[in-house]
């Protein structure tokens, strides 16, 4: 939204530099994203009487002189000390006012392009000097015209006026961001801005008189009924019709005041009707719409307008004043003559209703309709009017009567109105809010004295009255807001300045580490610390990922609105992600990778909460990709190694293919469950060849999954209870034990544990090498032991009887 | 894989290819016939897919030699070993969001994580949020076939954390919850806009707590987040589930490349509203309080001075290495 400073100055006397005032704007009312400056745009720009006009025979071009009232500089004059200028608009003509660029200036509409246009002296037709130029509304980046020059009107004008300062153009040009007022909907007018503005600068603000009319300065003609149904107060609370006809005669056209506040606030002016409808909006935030009376009644087939607004039926079709026809939705708003559509109401007029060069009568449309509907109605139908965005704020319906006896103002000398009608038969009755000066102070952490805050909100055109130490509070009829205390309290915190309040920090401890997020930093540290790379990927995925990896789609909960169907489901598990990233990173060149996530997951067979929402997981995912032997190994050495410093005993079991789906990734004659207490908490394997085809990924890529909610629940103070020092030297050893292929290696290395611990012995123990020579069905498992008694030096012949018993192990 | 197995699913690959012939003499049937003929030649060739998905798969498992999968390594291969340390990394994210909960731990704030799928109720009914305002529309808010809403902001969690903490009140303590986590956006992907992304919320809760304790608390954090005496501002914002709602800023700090003047908006903020206190069995009458959140990713960004945001997400070694330990 663009709002004009100057604009603001008609309402509220502004006695602080320009850059103070936004800056207190925006820590106040709102975040200005850009304040344009426009104060030099119009400079070296004069008003200037053409003192003679020839056309020049076989051209469209007019030699010019004219008066600018000696302000020019560089440039020739005659004898009269007028300028020459050549013109090629079809209005020029002697005795005008006209807005004449000098030489030197920019022209306006240049201002902001990357290569601004400078007028100089210019030698036209080959023989005619022409110095400057006489403006076009569109040079002047005052409207869309380009017919002609604009015109100044004689009565207001002389030669030699600086045009900025007889439009009060040297302004400032505010760039609203429109979403932090989404609740204020008395801001999307100048009046309202303004009020705000004054309540920032601690002054009282005066609301025009006309803004709070409540009732027609004019009896409505005996002649004109018009009948307003309305279906649901709740879509439209209430809706004003005026009937004008017309009376008198359109004027000359000269450039007016409004016209350029118009294209200030980014609109254009276009036509009499048009241009009060949008100024009335600009300057109050209330929209207006104008049918065409007698194509109304014909439209419904009446004699007299029957107004109904209702919600669209389906399959109800209309045609915009763009010419579009669009298919209405069910819960768009319709504007129906006698029940056929005739406006898409809040959005856009229906091309059968237009005004036009014909029109006599109008209906004018002042009304509020439900915010919720009008923006499903701006997004179903792609409308982003400056009126649908106003009407989605909610706009107050108290200013709806006032902006159409407004309108018939500003249209006069066109249109008299002849009859208004209102559906609102009696007006709503005010709220009052009652809050106290402690409960102010004791929630912003002020010191505000009861003076200091009756002050404030009265700046405003609050109605406050004073009991005891409290107020009682009424808003103006415009603040639909205001409905609690800590409305009120907002009012005096913000108006005041936020800023002004001191920070205190209250005083506090400290608080403890939440489990699930030590143990993930743990895991974290552990992983990062061993080669692994941290991942994070989208919990979204495409159904098509799922059905790759065996998992069922219909286990997983599905966005029905997403945005591409990539992201169309939420994962069961976190490895199909990081399978699906893993390519990309072997292309990238890395040759050898692991990657690792801890993450939510959501299978819908995890079923509801006690909160009856979604059960959730905690996650952690592993993926080890790449050359070099087995990462089945791999994979089982990070898993191991971090359970193991959680104080995890866990089993590596035979895998369990589950019924869900889930794990259906993993080939079940390379995979494991790794199971603690009898529970498995996840899986680690292989996966499928055609899953690691899918993903172009060698047949070796080994990942594993954990449950972290049951690893937190398993995990155990690692303790050291079982350390022990031997002061007696220790035995070192190589066995080689030859065992059946299909023998298990984790029983061997149990069984030789088992047997040293029989013996109290303390030791370490490390698989060296497992070995298979070709054709041979059996396998060589070597291991290096060291081992020594705590309260001996073993003798030979017990270390015989010692390396025995181990090399019976099979 | 057999030789057996192999000649059969060649065999019926065969078959196939010669079905795909038949079927491409379509044009050529009469066109009253096309139908009946196109449909017996389909089922004909979903059977014999069928045939070869079963026959492949067989022949898979038959093929797939079992590991030993509580070895420590391979037969006949080497014993695996760790990747080298210098090549891991945690993800930035990840860092901050631990760095910014220690820092909230140290001022007394419970560390709570974020749902990453929630319902109606805790996303927009106990925030104050009237029964048709528009962030509830699909146009922000993802939802599942169920209604089910993976957040679109961590707010999503007040109400819970009101709930489990007020038991504090009770006891004269303080609620002071932060809660990080992931949260979804309706929104275009670009550098700058992430449809997934991390933020982090703040409550407190106490008997006399004011905005300006707000406002402490808020520069405390900033200024132990970046280790520097910081400027703060403010400026009036809009949420329903707070009043009054203000937008919380400081100067950027000049480990960032901040100048004076120069204000970087970091979150939202506000008193809680007297109906979220309400929604969640606390007593607004006796008890007051404030909320905040604010993104993580945006902090990473300016920290490290990243152009992308579309790089966290991307899982791309190339990134993650930059954070290598």
């Amino acid at each position: 939204m663009l709002i004009s400073l100057n604009w603001i100055k008609k309402y509220v006397d502004i006695d602080i530099d320009n850059d103070e005032l936004v800056k207190l704007i925006g820590s106040r009312l709102v975040e200005v994203e850009d304040a344009i400056d426009q104060t030099h745009k119009y400079d070296k720009i004069y008003a200037v009487e053409v003192k003679y006009c020839e056309a020049i025979e076989g051209t469209h071009l007019h030699l010019c002189k004219i008066d600018d009232g000696g302000r020019a500089d560089k440039v020739e004059r005659d004898e009269n000390g007028y300028v020459q200028v050549m013109c090629g608009a079809p209005n020029v003509r002697k005795g005008m006012f006209a807005a004449w660029i000098a030489p030197g200036a920019i022209v306006p509409a240049s201002v902001h392009e990357d290569a601004p246009f400078v007028i100089g002296m210019r030698k036209m037709l080959k023989k005619y000097d022409s110095y400057g130029m006489m403006a076009g509304a569109d040079e002047l980046d005052l409207g869309d015209d380009h017919t002609g020059i604009v015109e100044l009107n004689p009565a207001t004008t002389k030669a030699g006026d600086d045009f900025a300062q007889l439009f009060e153009l040297d302004d400032i040009i505010l760039d609203i961001e429109n979403k932090s007022l989404t609740h204020r909907p008395d801001t999307f007018g100048i009046i309202g801005f303004a009020r705000e503005v004054a309540g920032i600068l601690g002054k009282p603000f005066k609301t025009p008189d006309w803004y709070l009319a409540t009732k027609a300065s004019f009896e409505n003609s005996k002649d004109i009924q018009v009948d307003i149904e309305i279906s649901d107060s709740q879509l439209c609370p209430r809706y004003v019709a005026l009937v004008m006809e017309p009376h008198g005669k359109a004027e000359h056209k000269y450039l007016s005041f409004r016209d350029t506040l118009l294209a200030r606030s980014g609109m254009r002016p276009i036509d009499p009707i048009v241009d009060a409808s949008n100024y009335l909006m600009l300057l109050s935030g209330q929209p207006t719409h104008t049918f065409d009376y007698d194509k109304f009644i014909a439209v419904g087939g009446t004699k007299t307008p029957k107004i109904g607004v209702r919600l669209a039926k389906k399959g109800e079709k209309l045609v915009l004043l763009d010419g579009k026809e669009v298919e209405l939705v069910e819960s768009d708003i319709v504007i129906a003559s006698n029940d056929t559509p005739v406006a898409l109401a809040g959005a856009m007029g229906g091309k059968d209703t237009e005004i036009d060069e014909n029109t006599k009568r109008v209906i004018v449309e002042s009304a509020t309709f439900s915010l919720f509907n009008l923006r499903k109605t701006q997004m179903n139908h792609g409308i982003f009017s400056e009126a649908i965005t106003r009407f989605t704020k909610g706009q107050p319906s108290a200013q709806t009567l006032p902006v159409a006896l407004e309108f018939a103002n500003e249209v006069d000398g066109l249109m008299r109105p002849v009859a208004v009608f209102d559906s609102q038969k009696t007006a709503p009755k005010a709220e009052k809010v009652t809050v106290s000066v402690a409960r102010i102070n004791g929630l912003l952490g002020t010191n505000y004295s009861i003076d200091e805050i009756v002050k404030t909100l009265q700046n405003v055109e609050f109605t406050v009255e004073q009991k005891d130490d409290s107020i009682v509070c009424t808003a103006p009829q415009w603040r639909t807001d205001i409905h609690i205390a800590e409305d009120i309290i907002e009012e005096i915190g913000r108006l005041n300045g936020y800023d002004n309040i001191s920070p205190i920090l209250p005083l506090h401890g400290t608080a403890d580490a939440d489990p699930c997020f030590a143990l993930r930093r743990h895991i974290r540290d552990f992983a990062a610390s061993r080669g692994a790379n941290e991942v994070l990927t989208y919990s979204f995925v495409h159904g098509d990922l799922m059905r790759k990896v065996g998992q069922n789609p219909d286990n997983a909960y599905r966005i029905v609105n997403s945005i591409s169907p990539d992201l169309q489901y939420i994962r069961q598990t976190i490895v199909p992600s990081l399978l699906d990233k893993s390519y990309a990173n072997m292309r990238g060149g890395y040759e050898k990778f692991a990657l690792f996530e801890m993450n939510q997951t959501y299978p819908r067979t995890n079923g509801l909460d006690e909160q009856n929402v979604p059960n959730g997981s905690h996650s952690l995912a592993l993926i080890c990709v790449g050359k070099g032997g087995s990462n089945y190994y791999l994979a089982k050495k990070y898993l191991e190694q971090l359970l193991a410093s959680l104080g995890i005993e866990f089993e590596i079991a035979p895998f369990v293919a589950v019924a869900d789906k889930t794990n259906a990734y993993y080939e079940p004659k390379r995979s494991a469950s790794i199971i603690v207490d009898g529970v498995r908490i996840g899986d680690l394997g292989e996966l499928k060849a055609k899953v690691a085809r899918e993903f172009k990924l060698p047949l070796n890529t080994a990942a594993f999954e954990l449950d972290l909610g049951r690893v937190l629940e398993s995990q155990q103070a690692v303790t050291r209870k079982n350390f022990r020092i031997s002061q007696y030297p220790f035995v070192m050893r190589d066995i080689t034990l030859e065992l059946p292929i299909e023998r298990p290696y984790g029983e061997i290395e149990q069984q030789l544990r088992a047997t040293l611990e029989a013996e109290q012995l303390i030791y370490r123990l490390k698989a060296t090498s497992i070995f298979r020579a070709e054709g041979e069905t059996q396998k060589k498992i070597s291991f290096h032991i060291e081992f020594s008694h705590p309260d001996r030096t073993l003798a030979k012949t017990e270390i015989q009887v010692i390396m025995e018993k181990l090399e019976q192990v099979k | 894989m057999s030789s057996n197995a192999e000649s059969k699913i060649a065999e019926l690959k065969a078959q196939l290819k010669q079905l795909n012939i038949e079927y491409s003499k379509i044009k050529d049937i009469p066109a009253e016939q096309r139908a009946d003929f196109g449909k017996k030649l389909n089922l004909e060739k979903q059977k014999l897919m069928a045939e070869i998905a079963a026959a492949e798969e067989a022949a898979a498992e038959v093929d797939v030699e079992a590991l030993d999968i509580t070895a420590p390594c391979d037969i006949n291969g080497e014993m695996p070993e760790f990747l080298a340390a210098d090549s891991g990394s945690k993800h930035p994210l990840m860092t901050e969001l631990d760095r910014v909960a220690d820092i909230y731990r140290s001022m007394g704030f419970d560390v709570v994580e974020s749902r990453q799928l929630d319902d109606e109720f805790h996303m927009f009914d106990s925030l104050n949020f009237a029964p048709g305002h528009p962030a509830r529309d699909n146009f922000d808010t993802f939802r599942t076939e169920e209604g089910y809403i993976p957040p679109a902001h961590t707010s999503t969690m007040q109400n819970r954390v009101l709930q489990r903490f007020k038991y504090k009140l009770d006891q004269g303590e303080n609620i002071a919850v932060a809660i990080p986590g992931r949260v979804y956006r309706n929104e275009d992907l670009d550098a700058t806009h992430e449809h997934t992304f991390y933020q982090c919320e703040g409550v407190y809760v106490s008997k006399d707590c004011t905005l300006g304790n707000m406002l402490g608390i808020l520069r405390e954090f900033f200024e132990k987040y970046y280790g520097q005496k910081l400027n703060i501002a403010t400026q009036p914002g809009y949420f329903p589930f707070t009043e009054p709602s203000l937008e919380f800023k400081i100067e950027k700090p000049a480990c960032i490349g901040g100048k004076k003047g120069d204000f970087l908006e970091m979150l939202g903020c506000g008193m809680i509203h007297p109906n979220v206190l309400k929604q969640a069995g606390i007593d607004p009458t006796k008890y007051q309080g404030f909320a905040w959140g604010g993104g993580i990713d945006r902090l990473v960004m300016l920290r490290y001075q990243l152009s992308d945001v579309r790089f966290f997400e991307s899982a791309k070694l190339d990134f993650l290495k930059e954070f290598s330990c």
